[in-house]
């Protein structure tokens, strides 16, 4: 299934938010999704974290040697704070976002250790996501849809067709895309 | 010609034309007739808002701490 291939298109939100999800579902409904093994499935991520070099992608970005222009037409993942380093482009960006306590939850358990300023850690994530979403909301060169984690798990089919709308292409598997959503991987559940 | 009513104060202001087509399709099938009218309510809103202390400005020393936090997730070298 072809993407336009004057478009760079991102899956973001912040870390733990639901962007591998989404990058499996993509993927799984044939859609082009650009991805390495440099970061290998884990107990963090079971099915595979679906990202380019170790996830390390922000830095690259941050120094301006990600060669973006070598990934348009496909789905690259490319977390919240990565964003902010966007240059000038066409983009299509599809923002996941979940219930902050579960990221939190989440983000110990990826980093094997217990937040000890957690309330900090929270207003500083919530600060990062709105923040962000302003940024790409004031860019001309940014179409984003925004979709919820938890909503996603909830309601699979209606978000399908969301994202379906978005991308604005035919012939996308969306039998597949939906049932790429396993919930027997919503851990961390706060509601 | 003679002028009857008050005299319509308006300013004519420039935006990108990707803009303007973006709030085109934005603004389809809403109460908002035309760019200038959704134009000027956001403008509105945000006047109304400058002023209000913001608790949400992202601060370096807020965007240092992210970054270690990234760090310590492997999402930054």
């Amino acid at each position: 299934m072809r993407l336009d291939e004057n478009v760079n298109y991102i899956v973001s939100g912040l870390e733990r938010s639901g962007t591998s999800m989404l990058m499996q579902m993509l993927y799984a409904s044939g859609l082009e999704t650009s991805f390495d093994n440099s970061r290998p499935s884990d107990e963090s991520n079971p099915k595979g974290y679906y990202e380019l070099a170790g996830g390390k992608i922000i830095n690259k970005l941050m120094d301006g040697t990600f060669p973006l222009d070598e990934y348009k037409g496909k789905f690259v993942k490319i977390t919240a704070y990565g964003l902010k380093y966007l240059p000038s482009g066409n983009y299509k960006i599809i923002y996941s976002e979940r219930n902050i306590e579960e990221i939190l939850d989440s983000m110990e358990k990826m980093a094997d250790l217990k937040d000890d300023n957690r309330e900090e850690t929270k207003e500083l994530f919530i600060k990062l996501n709105s923040m962000i979403k302003n940024l790409i909301q004031n860019r001309d060169d940014v179409e984003f849809l925004l979709v919820n984690y938890n909503d996603i798990l909830s309601n699979p089919s209606i978000n399908v067709k969301k994202i379906y709308d978005f991308l604005d292409i035919d012939d996308i598997d969306l039998e597949k895309m939906i049932d790429a959503v396993d919930k027997k991987l919503y851990r961390q559940r706060k509601i | 010609m003679a002028e009857g009513k008050d005299k319509k104060k308006y300013t004519t202001i420039s935006i990108p034309t990707p803009l303007a087509e973006k709030i085109k399709k934005r603004i389809k099938g809403t109460g908002f007739t035309s760019l200038s009218s959704y134009a000027t309510y956001v403008l509105r809103e945000v006047i109304s808002d400058i002023g209000k202390e913001s608790k949400e400005v992202f601060s370096k020393e807020d965007e240092e701490k992210v970054k270690e936090r990234l760090r310590s997730l492997g999402y930054l070298d």
